[in-house]
């Protein structure tokens, strides 16, 4: 008899890999992924998608999620997904023959000239509007039912057409406040999907407070949106729209405009202005980005429960600034290589075909002329396929798993007792996700 | 003999984690428990290997009841399970055959698309439009042409951009309505059809489905002779009699379907779609083109003009050469459509379509 005698793996999680911290401080859950294979993994997927214009989707997203569940350490085992890209196939064919008359008969009543066709656009987006949210909530329940943990499977209840009335009667709350209402927004949605949301028989639950995001963010909202808000009190006291209406209807003849600036010189100084607050949001978007991200990440995974199993995330803002530099960093790089190869080709062509006088010919011309077409084409896919890989190792990579890493459980014993219920669910929702592009991990 | 090694198992009843012994015997897997219990006891070839960080080997059982997992990290016990299990294939051999067929069928509905694309859309759109109703072609037309309107009218004349309304140009509009109205009975379209003058620069014509032409000024100003202009309005009722705008409209929305909803729109592939519908796009059209040409060298003969008329035009408006390669462009080469033309038509009537008094006038209807 041969016996191996390891020890019995026991607390000190075998799998993790030594960290380049000094002091490893034991973390409830732990990403074991390392980014050589996951870049792996995504070059030759994105090279594939770009081979089949995109139908490999499918199997990369199937190979994505198989890399972050199984990587993805929680309290010593780690996360199984048992999807297959096969199932997700399907169920995208199946949403397309679900959306095809859809898209049809929208199309069709735009044709109709009376008020039919008027609505069409405005009925058309509501009803791609629920459909996405429905989606979204099935293509989630699709991903729970094929994760399994500890041999428990997850599972969703709750109906796909109540939580799609319910977001998306939200989502026009936070359009109508500016932004106001998202966290309550965020709160409520998430309420409603961890309710709904078990581990064998145990029940999730989403503690996080609106009040609570909304004094996290609020800053942020004054920053970026606050603005805008304050600029169009300004316009609407401040504007004569008397003048406006003038400037509109003269905007082709110089001459008179040019009287109207002169003899108001004042509106185009609040003309500017306004411009200047449109670029405003977007700038300050951008560099705050991160900063929104990691609050509400933190607040997200904070509010999560599973019985009286709680999370609690200590997140960082800077972590996430650095994941974004990360990947800034990254594709810089890329796109100076990329601009060196598109330089030294087209030096090499130019130098051999001026050597040549293959340029005189006015035939040659046009093949070259079609051939740097293509050529830039390629180039600016395989650029775009690159940053698309980047973007998934370097930021999505990155941020799951410093948001992973940055969980602590309390009562995590709970975990041992839970017991079996729940079977898998159809994969339509996912394939609807698609074909909506709503989907996500 | 009997190998064994450590493992942890999860029964799939509960989610207790249990510290096993794995015991590999002749023909099944053995999981036992530290007080020797048996936990479970799984034939080889019913073993299924499952998703994993790497380094541990988590194996189930196919189509068990359970999701009962077992997880062994001991290099060697994984190895010795690995030999012992058919379905189970560590060395990814299997798996890489499954993976190059998937990229094998993959890549081969990859090109069945572009080609039903290239050859499939434009043929059904073909076939498809004779049994579009005019109403709904009409329909169509009413629609696109709100559309093209506001799009073409970019300096704002609003009623002012058609010709032919105001006072001073009363006559021309007579005489312009006489030619068209030649071509209009000689063709005998089975749609109604609504022809207009722009008030637009460039030497051209288009047609929207419904019925709905329009010509623009500068076509009028670089004509020489009625039959000239009368010529490109033959070719643009070739468009009407084709259903050509209905058919552009079911090819767009066929490829627009194609390349918009099954294949996905992966970061980049924006750009190889437009790059590969302007190709597309152009040998289509180039076909399109020379077929409305035929129609209208017929439609001049029947209204008695001269057939020849529309090569002349075509070579006087783009006669010059083009910069542009010749797979981009829209329309077929025009010295090659000159040709064709001429090879078709017979030689001119005496008298030209309009009389010198009523051209003169015609030419002036953009005049007001």
């Amino acid at each position: 008899m041969t016996t191996f005698d390891a020890p019995a793996p026991a607390a000190p999680l075998p799998l993790r890999r030594a960290q380049p911290f000094f002091i490893q401080i034991p973390s409830a859950i732990w990403f074991l992924g390392r980014d050589r294979d996951y870049w792996r993994l995504m070059i030759r997927g994105v090279a594939l998608l770009a081979v089949t214009l995109g139908i490999y989707r499918f199997w990369l997203t199937t190979d994505q999620r198989r890399f972050l569940w199984s990587n993805t350490e929680i309290l010593g085992q780690t996360l199984e997904y048992t999807g297959t890209a096969r199932e997700i196939l399907i169920g995208f064919l199946v949403a397309i023959a679900i959306l095809v008359p859809i898209y049809g008969l929208i199309f069709l009543a735009t044709l109709d000239l009376g008020l039919i066709g008027s609505l069409a656009g405005i009925i058309g987006f509501v009803l791609l509007s629920l459909l996405g949210q429905f989606a979204v909530y099935r293509a989630r329940r699709y991903r729970l039912t094929r994760t399994i943990y500890r041999g428990m499977r997850f599972h969703q209840t709750g109906s796909a057409t109540a939580f799609a009335l319910y977001a998306l009667l939200w989502w026009v709350l936070v359009v109508l406040t500016l932004g106001l209402v998202y966290p309550w927004a965020q709160a409520g949605i998430e309420r409603f999907k961890m309710r709904n949301t078990y581990l064998g028989n145990l029940q999730g639950r989403f503690e996080g407070s609106g009040g609570r995001l909304f004094r996290e963010g609020f800053v942020l909202w004054l920053v970026t949106v606050g603005p805008i808000v304050l600029g169009l009190v300004i316009f609407a006291t401040q504007l004569d729209f008397k003048l406006l209406e003038d400037i509109a209807a003269n905007i082709t003849n110089e001459d008179e405009l040019k009287r109207i600036f002169t003899d108001n010189a004042g509106i185009l100084v609040l003309l500017a202005f306004g411009a200047s607050l449109l670029t405003w949001p977007l700038m300050t978007g951008f560099l705050l980005y991160p900063v929104f991200q990691a609050i509400t990440m933190r607040w997200w995974a904070s509010g999560l429960r599973f019985g009286d199993v709680a999370a609690k995330s200590s997140l960082r803002v800077g972590q996430v600034y650095g994941a974004y530099l990360g990947f800034l960093g990254w594709t810089s790089l890329v796109s100076i290589m990329g601009s060196f190869v598109a330089a030294i080709v087209a030096v090499l062509v130019l130098g051999v075909g001026t050597a040549t006088k293959f340029f005189e010919d006015a035939g040659n011309l046009e093949t070259v002329g079609v051939a740097g077409a293509i050529g830039g084409v390629m180039l600016y896919v395989i650029l775009a396929l690159v940053y698309s890989a980047t973007y998934h190792v370097k930021l999505k990579l990155a941020v799951w798993r410093m948001v992973a890493q940055s969980i602590d459980l309390t009562n995590a014993g709970t975990l041992d007792t839970v017991s079996s219920v729940g079977a898998p669910a159809s994969p339509v929702g996912e394939g609807l996700a698609d074909a909506l592009s709503v989907g996500g991990y | 003999m009997t190998t064994s090694g450590p493992g942890i198992f999860f029964d799939g009843v509960t989610s207790a984690r249990h510290d096993v012994t794995v015991e590999l015997s002749t023909d099944t897997l053995l999981v036992r428990s530290v007080d020797g219990r048996t936990l479970a006891d799984w034939p080889y070839d019913k073993i299924e290997e499952l998703s994993a960080p790497q380094g541990l080997l988590r194996i189930g059982r196919r189509g068990g009841i359970t999701l009962a997992r077992l997880e062994v990290i001991e290099p060697n016990l994984a190895a010795a399970i690995d030999d012992r299990s058919v379905p189970i294939d560590r060395s990814g051999t299997a798996a890489r055959r499954d993976r190059r067929k998937v990229v094998f069928w993959t890549i081969a509905a990859t090109v069945s698309l572009v080609l039903m694309a290239i050859f499939g859309v434009p043929e059904l759109a073909t076939r498809l439009a004779p049994y579009v109703p005019l109403g709904a072609e009409r329909r169509l037309g009413a629609a696109v042409d709100a559309q093209i309107r506001s799009l073409l009218d970019d300096k704002k004349a609003g009623a002012r951009f058609e010709c032919g309304n105001a006072d001073a140009e009363k006559s021309a509009r007579i005489a312009f309505e006489k030619l068209a109205g030649e071509l209009v009975i000689a063709a005998d379209l089975p749609i109604p059809i609504r022809i207009t003058v722009l008030r637009k620069s460039e030497a051209n014509a288009i047609t929207l489905p419904g019925g709905i032409v329009y010509v623009f000024q500068g076509l009028i100003d670089k004509s020489e002779t009625p039959d000239e202009l009368a010529g490109v309005i033959a070719h643009e009722f070739g468009h009407v009699a084709h259903r050509d705008g209905t058919r552009h409209v079911l090819a767009h929305a066929g490829t627009a379907l194609l390349f918009g909803m099954l294949l996905g729109d992966f970061v980049g592939g924006g750009a190889v779609l437009i790059a590969a519908r302007t190709v597309l796009q152009s040998s289509y059209s180039r076909d399109v083109e020379a077929t409305a040409d035929s129609y209208a060298v017929n439609l001049m003969e029947k209204a008695e003009g001269n057939g020849r008329a529309l090569g002349t035009i075509l070579d006087r408006i783009a006669g010059g050469s083009h910069p542009i390669p010749k797979v981009l462009l829209d329309h077929p080469e025009t010295k090659d459509r000159i040709a064709a033309i001429n090879g078709m038509a017979r030689p001119a009537p005496a008298k030209p379509m309009l009389n010198n008094t009523q051209w003169a006038q015609l030419k002036r209807i953009c005049s007001g």
